[in-house]
């Protein structure tokens, strides 16, 4: 120090506070240290992490095609949403909008007033859907009107478009957003190749949700610099998303409009018709009526209206959205008498030598008398089953007895699921001492009467009309019980970018569970069965077509107890058929409720649909080929513009 | 003869000092230019160390004990500054503070930033004569006044932090005016034990709201402070930071945390962390390392000062240009809560360029007249 002034060591407090300054520096250099050689990487990927977005680029879903590869069933396509930008509605009147956007964009004023209303209340990153499918007008308008209303902004939707008027419903299914429980499901939580997430479109019903993984496309992103307001300033990276996987189905659409129009046409408007290749379980047509538009999930159900309209299908008591084919169990009828006749060759039951078994016109057991329809006399099993001879078939049951019944139902997996690609298969009833214990809880024991009752498709026998018609094209083929199934194959995707190609799959369950009949056995019984369409007095003569061998069966399923039969309790119509009956090609189902005799309504039915099938394949025993172009042109028609 | 003292003074003339300066805020100017390459601060800044460094020339080669002398005066054209500020249509109010007096033509100032010279020489004014005893109660008591006045306006504007840094000043005074050591020692273990007592003390009773306990917890535990709410700021900052790794990424091209307007205030509170951004580790140790000369000069050149009161004028510089640093640079770091108080030299700003500078001309006139009776 230049001047004199010791006074309490005051060079060394200067020191002290050079000390102290350094100390600082020497902390805020840790301190530097710390934050960015020791933790340099992990803060440049908080930094990176907030400041580049993912922005996904929804893929295309595969398409989904009939079984000839070019008719396209379900495709996506772009729609246009109109939305409002809530940033830009901050302390705005929402009503002021009501007027001149439900003029200008042509919605419904009170609706518009009622959405406004709600979106209000939602919190703010909800977007607020103005008008959906909005056409090149309204595009054009809100173009136009850009300083006016600068919160008004057009969003491009991938959207499912299904054909109109419920054709091939139930079989194609529809999309929906994955919802919250569905994400916490293994099946989609677990599934990492290309994994779901909030908000992702999938498959909920039919072919759409049993091959969502083949169809669902992977998406792309965008990768993109933002602001802390998240305002993007610039692209990074685009990466371009791969489509899924077409589909190309079993469905042929001719036999399926035929099939549909079958029903459509029926008394009640309400059955099932399925057909199938028995060369291979491949399902050409399944219709089930009633049906519902698809395109009310895909497109509709995000508004109020949409979801009143799902409700109501909900509750419809006709259960509109039920695929019957899968999901209907329904009695038989004597569509049953078919197995029974092979089991019972097969068992030992009757011989083909001796296969005569009293008619008698019904049966009297303890102090019950159960009749036939007829006085048979002793009719060998060909004639018991051309005439649906009930009293034949009370005499097999019992013979076979309750263990012979459940043997055959066993045989043909009629207690078993089929094993269709389609979701939400039930399982048919068939009968057993557990069925019966848990059906009549108060005479749970298995009586004589029950075996007649099982051994003609009643009571104890509600099979879904699918199972029903594999048994039955087992039995047409020779014994080999197919998985049905509805994929013919998914196409090939190629390799794009970060996408490694995707492998043409096809159904993956193709060969059938044989079951050994023997030949002479499985003859007499479509003998009978080609005699029940083609001979004087069979019972299914409204199936015959000039020139190809159909072979079928009826049923008329009692809905209540006799004498109760009229109205809306009428019977089912049942037909089984096949044909040619020596060398099947193509079988069917069909089943009409409540309407009465199984040759009456199910028979003719089946003989359309079979006309749809002929004029492809046999266009020589075809009666008009126009007239299945003509319903297939009815029913696309509304679904191939808009 | 006047020759001769002019060449002399050229000779002493404390060019390192300046240098150090003029460098660190030029540095400071290129970090405002990437925190803000839109705006024009760094224009302002560039032509704030021009002004500057005219005025500390002119401190410089004015006898800064005639300054002392009519120090009074300063001190209280300074007052009537931070008062006529408090005044709604002088005053600007800004985020809720009213700081800053707009001058036509030349933009605005903020008073509280000029008070720092001033207050500084009453101090070392007061506390300068020949000392050869303790510190008294009456003369403590006439520091605290002399800090007091300033403060408590300040306080009314209301500027914290800028009111905080006013204390160091006070603190290095009377630590070098032979203050009892028990005195100091007291008041240390006084604030340690006082800090935590009434951290506790106050939160328990809901004294310290709830907002300013986020903003204490944020530093005790940033990974799980709110980030978005009260934590946001120091939790940019430190990302900011940590992200320029060692070398920095100024010449990577990548868009800076500031640009995409993740840092808040960047070119004023927060230019540390820019500077960390884009020079790294080596950047920012190198800037550490020229503050560090810098107040080691300017300490030497108290040790040398001709008498105690421009002994006291550098030290008490050097106190609150250290004070400064360490609050805004640790902010910036994570270490201590959000302060708005301007890193000296770095800060975009011209009041507090000019003040910084005036302060540095203060250091160069009291060496210039080392050898002077």
């Amino acid at each position: 120090m230049k001047f004199e002034d010791e006074t309490q060591n005051l060079k060394l407090r200067v020191g002290v506070i050079h000390g102290l300054v350094f100390a600082i520096l020497v902390v805020l250099g840790a301190r530097l240290y710390f934050l960015q050689v020791v933790n340099g990487d992990y803060y440049s990927e908080r930094a990176e992490n907030q400041r580049v977005r993912l922005l996904r680029i929804p893929a295309p879903r595969g398409a989904i095609f009939a079984r000839d590869g070019k008719t396209i069933l379900v495709d996506s396509r772009s729609t246009y949403n109109i939305i409002l930008a809530r940033e830009d509605m901050k302390g705005k009147d929402w009503g002021e909008l009501v007027g001149p956007l439900s003029v200008g964009l042509g919605v419904d004023p009170e609706l518009l007033r009622e959405r406004l209303e709600e979106m209000a209340r939602q919190p703010a990153f909800e977007e607020a859907t103005i008008k959906e499918g909005a056409d090149r007008a309204d595009l054009a308008w809100v173009e136009a009107h850009m300083l006016e209303f600068p919160m008004l902004l057009v969003r491009e939707q991938p959207q499912r478009r299904y054909p109109e008027n419920g054709v091939l419903a139930h079989v194609l299914g529809y999309v929906g957003e994955i919802s919250s429980q569905q994400l916490k499901q293994p099946k989609f939580k677990d599934y990492t190749e290309n994994p779901y997430y909030p908000g992702a479109i999938i498959g909920q019903e039919g072919l759409e949700s049993t091959y969502d993984r083949y169809l669902r496309g992977k998406d792309g992103y965008r990768k993109v610099e933002v602001d802390s307001r998240g305002r993007i300033q610039r692209e990074l990276e685009t990466v371009a998303p791969q489509p899924g996987q077409d589909l190309v189905t079993s469905i042929d659409l001719d036999m399926q409009l035929a099939a549909e129009e079958q029903l459509r046409n029926s008394p009640n408007k309400r059955g099932v018709i399925v057909s199938m290749d028995p060369r291979n379980g491949e399902i050409l047509a399944m219709a089930s009526y009633p049906t519902f538009d698809p395109n009310l999930f895909s497109q509709r159900i995000g508004t109020p209206e949409g979801r009143k309209e799902a409700n109501t299908l909900l509750r419809d008591p006709l259960t509109p959205l039920f695929n019957r084919a899968i999901r209907g169990r329904y009695p038989p009828g004597s569509t049953w008498k078919i197995p029974m006749a092979v089991s019972g060759l097969m068992q030992g039951a009757i011989t083909i030598q001796k296969s005569n078994l009293v008619c008698g016109g019904g049966i009297q057991i303890g102090n019950k008398f159960t009749r036939c329809m007829g006085h048979h006399g002793s009719p060998p099993l060909r004639t018991a089953i051309k005439h649906s001879c009930d009293g034949y078939f009370y005499r097999l049951g019992l013979k076979m007895g309750l263990e012979g019944i459940m043997q055959m139902v066993d045989d043909f997996d009629l207690n078993k699921r089929t094993g269709v690609d389609l979701p939400h298969e039930l399982v048919s009833w068939t009968p057993s001492r557990e069925f019966k214990a848990r059906f009549n809880p108060r005479a749970p024991e298995w009586k004589d009467i029950d075996t007649v009752y099982a051994s003609f498709g009643q009571v104890y026998d509600f099979v879904t009309p699918l199972a029903m018609l594999r048994a039955q094209v087992a039995i047409a083929n020779g014994g080999r019980l197919y998985v049905p199934h509805l994929l013919k194959e998914a196409r090939p995707v190629p390799e794009i970018g970060p996408f490694a190609a995707r492998p043409k799959q096809t159904f993956d369950r193709p060969d059938p569970k044989l079951i050994p009949i023997p030949a002479e056995q499985h003859d007499v019984v479509v003998e009978g069965m080609w005699a029940v369409v083609n001979e004087p007095g069979g019972t299914g003569g409204a199936a015959r077509i000039e020139g190809f061998d159909v072979a079928g069966k009826t049923g008329t399923a009692q809905v209540v107890g006799l004498g109760k039969d009229v109205g809306k309790n009428k019977d089912h119509s049942w037909f089984v058929a096949y044909g040619p009956a020596r060398d099947p090609e193509i079988a069917s189902i069909a089943l009409i409720e409540n309407v009465g005799f199984g040759g009456k309504f199910a028979a003719p039915a089946t003989h359309k649909v079979f006309d749809a099938y002929l004029a492809k394949a046999h266009p020589d025993l075809a009666p008009a080929p126009e007239a299945a172009e003509a319903a297939k042109q009815r029913a696309l028609s509304t679904g191939n513009h808009q | 003869m006047a020759a001769i003292i002019e060449s002399r003074k050229f000779r002493d003339f404390d060019w390192l000092l300046t240098l150090l300066a003029v460098a660190i805020a030029s540095f400071g100017t290129w970090m405002i230019l990437h925190a803000q390459p839109e705006a024009s601060y760094w224009r302002k800044q560039l032509l704030g160390i021009g002004i500057s460094l005219v005025v500390m020339l002119a401190v410089a080669f004015t006898d800064y004990r005639k300054l002392v002398n009519i120090a009074p005066l300063f001190y209280a054209f300074g007052l009537f500054l931070l008062v006529i500020v408090l005044i709604p249509g002088i005053g600007l109010k800004i985020n809720g503070q009213r700081c800053w007096i707009g001058v036509p033509g030349l933009g605005q100032f903020q008073p509280s930033e000029f008070m720092k010279i001033p207050t500084v020489l009453m101090l070392a004014r007061y506390f300068g004569r020949p000392r050869q005893s303790v510190l008294t109660f009456r003369e403590m008591l006439m520091g605290g006044v002399i800090l007091a006045v300033p403060v408590g306006l300040i306080m009314l504007e209301p500027d914290a932090g800028q009111a905080l840094t006013y204390f160091p000043l006070l603190a290095v005074v009377l630590f070098l005016s032979a203050i009892r050591m028990w005195l100091v020692v007291a008041a240390l273990v006084l604030m340690t034990v006082a800090v935590p007592a009434a951290w506790v003390v106050g939160t328990q009773t809901g004294l310290i709201k709830p907002y300013q306990q986020e903003r204490i917890n944020v530093i005790l535990d940033p990974e799980n402070a709110d980030r978005r709410g009260f934590g946001y700021h120091t939790w940019q900052s430190m990302v900011t930071v940590g992200k320029g790794r060692i070398t920095g990424s100024a010449t990577k091209g990548d868009a800076s945390q500031s640009k995409l307007k993740f840092l808040p205030e960047p070119q004023t509170d927060f230019i540390f962390a820019v500077a960390a951004e884009n020079t790294g580790f080596v950047g920012c140790v190198l800037l550490l390392i020229a503050y560090s000369v810098l107040l080691t000069k300017l300490i030497h050149g108290a040790r040398r000062a001709p008498d105690r009161t421009g002994m006291l004028v550098i030290m008490a510089i050097v106190g609150g240009l250290a004070f400064q640093i360490f609050i805004n640079v640790g902010m910036a770091l994570g270490l201590l809560p959000v302060i708005g108080v301007p890193l000296p030299l770095m800060s975009a700003g011209i009041s507090a360029l000019l003040t910084t500078f005036v302060a540095i001309g203060f250091a160069i006139s009291i060496r210039l007249r080392r050898f002077v009776n």
